[in-house]
């Protein structure tokens, strides 16, 4: 059956051309709404990954991240709202004509198909000849490492086999944009780490964009230009992800971000990006204030960023006494007791001065920078 | 299964005490496993081994076999039954396919709702469905009276006491061994499979004809070969609904045994008919092994 649009595919650029081509590849959302009865997955979300970007939708399960995706893709309606490609809005495209790649959690292969017959898939649903089409599919699979094995079928493959599968038939028709679905989700962990790396690495040289969704927060640390945290269908914070992690606006991103200690405080001034606040049993000290606005406030200070000082030392410390030890090859965690807060603090294994036990008095510390004032959600 | 005294139905069960135990299970010690199988086997030597091979002794006699190939009406019938079981066959997968679709594409109620219509004829007796096809399509009767009430037709048309009614009364009872098995291999597609064609560039019908279809076909298969061996005992219908040249092998037997009171003859007919169902289900399956290299993989 052949694809009843004669979308030009062996020139990508030709359908942008008409648009600017500067958009190419964009895809916007603006003020989109999802709902389900009176629940809202998704609310006024606006988004818009740029041409080449790599934008990750960070959030637990229910955030309303796959829901979003969805939507993109086609296979949900909005309930309000518009989704622009390539500059163009797409509410009334079908999922087949919005020319995006997705790659989905299971990789979707189609098992009665060899690796090979998959990736011709949607250049046949294209209309394209049985010989260019060969020609391109082994060329997307050499891209992701499978040259060769296009006669294998799906269930013959390893996971990680199976994903680049996926991937080569996302990106062998030069779609505007990769949608990425939880995709390293049934990897293991070293494998996972790889194809992180690899996923990237294609994206930089393709110059694709791309939208992923994940619940992983090192995945999502790790491969983004840009993450965007989602919380019950709203985006609660985004930006680089070393600014989401460094800076978080609330207690809830610092949390679902890597692990942090929170220190309840009270704000005495607030200046120029810093803030004077009073930690109680910790003394006044002076942290990074991005200006966000609650009835609570506490700081927040990742178990890395807290060292050992000497006792000496003014700002931004405290004293307090060590619970534990633990070594975690690469870094020992330490567990304090500062006041009536326990905290957690973590160094690296190697420059560690030895011989701090258990109960022995210690004073900590951490730059103004390192530190960073944030609203208690309630 | 070229023997005769091998039937159609043992097949499964030698399949079964062959079979390896299944994968990540404890191996039983071989005790244990003849001890759970006991029951079958005992039931299997008493009600069906044993009678079977009565069958068997039977038909040596009075060179039964040379008769009953000799008699006209069995070659008709035997012809009759194989053209009755394969057209209904088709009619009943064809139909059975198109429901199990629906069933699968509505929500979760409506499914209950229509696999309790589909499961409707098969509580019902078979006897019951007949004469209800038989009021129904007599000249006088409702399909015949809405046609010609609609002036579609002059006069009433034959629909009754032909091959027509036979096909229609054996697929209305057999469309509940089609639609399941078939809806077993729809429900068994990962819904993803489906929005990544669409996301690919695939329509409706290319999802269906590149998809759906090649994944289901092991059902399908399924489902052809079970209406077609059932098929192939129909009884009560041809005589209910079908003319005196509809009648299949079924009937000759009954007409051996009561009639003529010939059970040499009729135990020849019988086991005949069972090689030749095992022939016609050996070779489906080699052309099925062969054909399906999805399933090989």
């Amino acid at each position: 059956m052949k694809s009843p649009t004669p979308t030009p595919t062996t020139t990508p650029s030709t359908p942008a051309a008409a648009a600017g081509d500067e958009r190419r590849g964009s895809i916007e959302l603006r003020r989109v709404r999802k709902t389900y009865g009176n629940l809202a997955a998704v609310d006024d979300l606006d988004l818009t990954v740029r041409p080449g970007e790599f934008v990750t939708l960070l959030g637990p399960s229910g955030s309303g991240k796959t829901t979003t995706m969805m939507m993109v893709a086609g296979f949900e309606e909005l309930t309000s709202g518009t989704v622009l490609i390539d500059g163009k809005p797409v509410d009334r495209l079908p999922p087949k004509d919005r020319n995006l790649g997705v790659v989905f959690q299971s990789y979707a292969l189609f098992p009665h198909m060899s690796a090979a017959q998959n990736v011709e898939f949607p250049l046949r649903m294209r209309g394209v000849r049985a010989g260019e089409r060969r020609k391109r599919a082994e060329e997307a699979l050499a891209r992701v490492g499978l040259a060769g094995l296009g006669d294998r079928r799906p269930r013959q493959m390893s996971g990680g086999q199976q994903q680049r599968v996926a991937l080569a038939r996302a990106l062998v028709f030069n779609p505007a944009a990769l949608l990425l679905d939880e995709p390293m989700a049934a990897l293991d962990k070293r494998l996972r780490e790889q194809m992180q790396d690899e996923v990237k690495t294609l994206q930089r040289a393709l110059g694709i964009s791309v939208l992923f969704v994940t619940h992983d927060q090192d995945e999502a640390m790790s491969m983004s230009d840009r993450i965007v945290v989602m919380r019950d269908g709203r985006i609660v914070q985004e930006g680089a992800p070393e600014d989401v992690y460094a800076h978080p606006r609330t207690d809830w991103v610092a949390n679902f971000l890597g692990d942090t200690n929170l220190l309840p405080c009270k704000v005495l001034e607030r200046k120029d990006g810093v803030a004077v606040v009073d930690l109680g049993s910790w003394g006044v000290g002076r942290v990074r204030d991005l200006g966000a606005r609650g009835d609570t406030y506490a700081v927040s200070i990742r178990p890395e960023h807290l060292r050992f000082v000497d006792a000496e030392r003014t700002e931004n410390r405290a004293t307090g006494r060590v619970l534990s030890s633990t070594s975690l090859g690469a870094t020992i965690r330490h567990r304090l007791r500062v006041g009536e807060k326990d905290i957690v603090m973590r160094e690296l294994s190697a420059g560690t001065r030895a011989g701090r036990g258990p109960d022995d008095e210690v004073s900590v510390g951490w730059t103004q920078d390192e530190a960073q004032l944030l609203v208690l959600e309630p | 299964m070229t023997s005769t005294a091998t039937p159609v139905a043992a097949t499964p069960v030698t399949a079964a005490v062959g079979a390896d135990p299944p994968r990540g299970r404890p191996r039983r010690p071989r005790s244990a496993w003849l001890l759970l199988l006991a029951p079958v086997l005992v039931f299997d030597a008493v009600l069906f081994l044993t009678p079977i091979g009565r069958l068997v002794t039977q038909s040596t006699h009075d060179q039964a076999y040379q008769r009953v190939l000799k008699d006209p009406l069995v070659v008709r019938s035997m012809l009759n039954t194989f053209e009755i079981s394969a057209l209904s066959t088709l009619a009943t997968v064809v139909i059975g396919y198109l429901l199990a679709v629906v069933i699968w594409r509505r929500g979760p109620l409506m499914r209950v709702i229509l696999f309790a219509l589909v499961l409707l004829p098969f509580w019902t007796g078979v006897l019951v469905k007949n004469f209800a096809w038989a009021v129904l399509l007599q000249d006088n009767g409702l399909v015949n009276s809405a046609l010609q009430g609609l002036g579609i037709t002059d006069g009433p048309l034959a629909l009754l006491h032909n091959r027509f009614a036979v096909i229609v009364g054996m697929v209305h009872y057999l469309l509940p061994y089609a639609v399941f098995p078939i809806f077993a291999a729809l429900a068994a597609i990962d819904d993803r499979l489906e929005l990544a064609a669409r996301s690919l560039g695939a329509g409706e019908a290319s999802v269906f004809r590149r998809i759906i279809l090649p994944l289901t076909v092991p059902g399908v298969s399924a489902a052809g070969l079970l209406v077609f061996i059932i098929s192939t005992g129909f009884f009560i219908t041809p005589v209910v609904l079908g003319g005196p040249g509809d009648m299949m092998i079924a009937n000759e037997i009954d007409f051996y045994a009561r009639q003529l009171t010939d059970f040499a003859g009729a135990s020849a007919l019988a086991l005949l008919l069972t090689l030749v169902v095992s022939v016609l289900v050996a070779a489906y399956q080699r052309i099925l092994r062969a054909g399906g290299e999805y399933e090989a993989g």
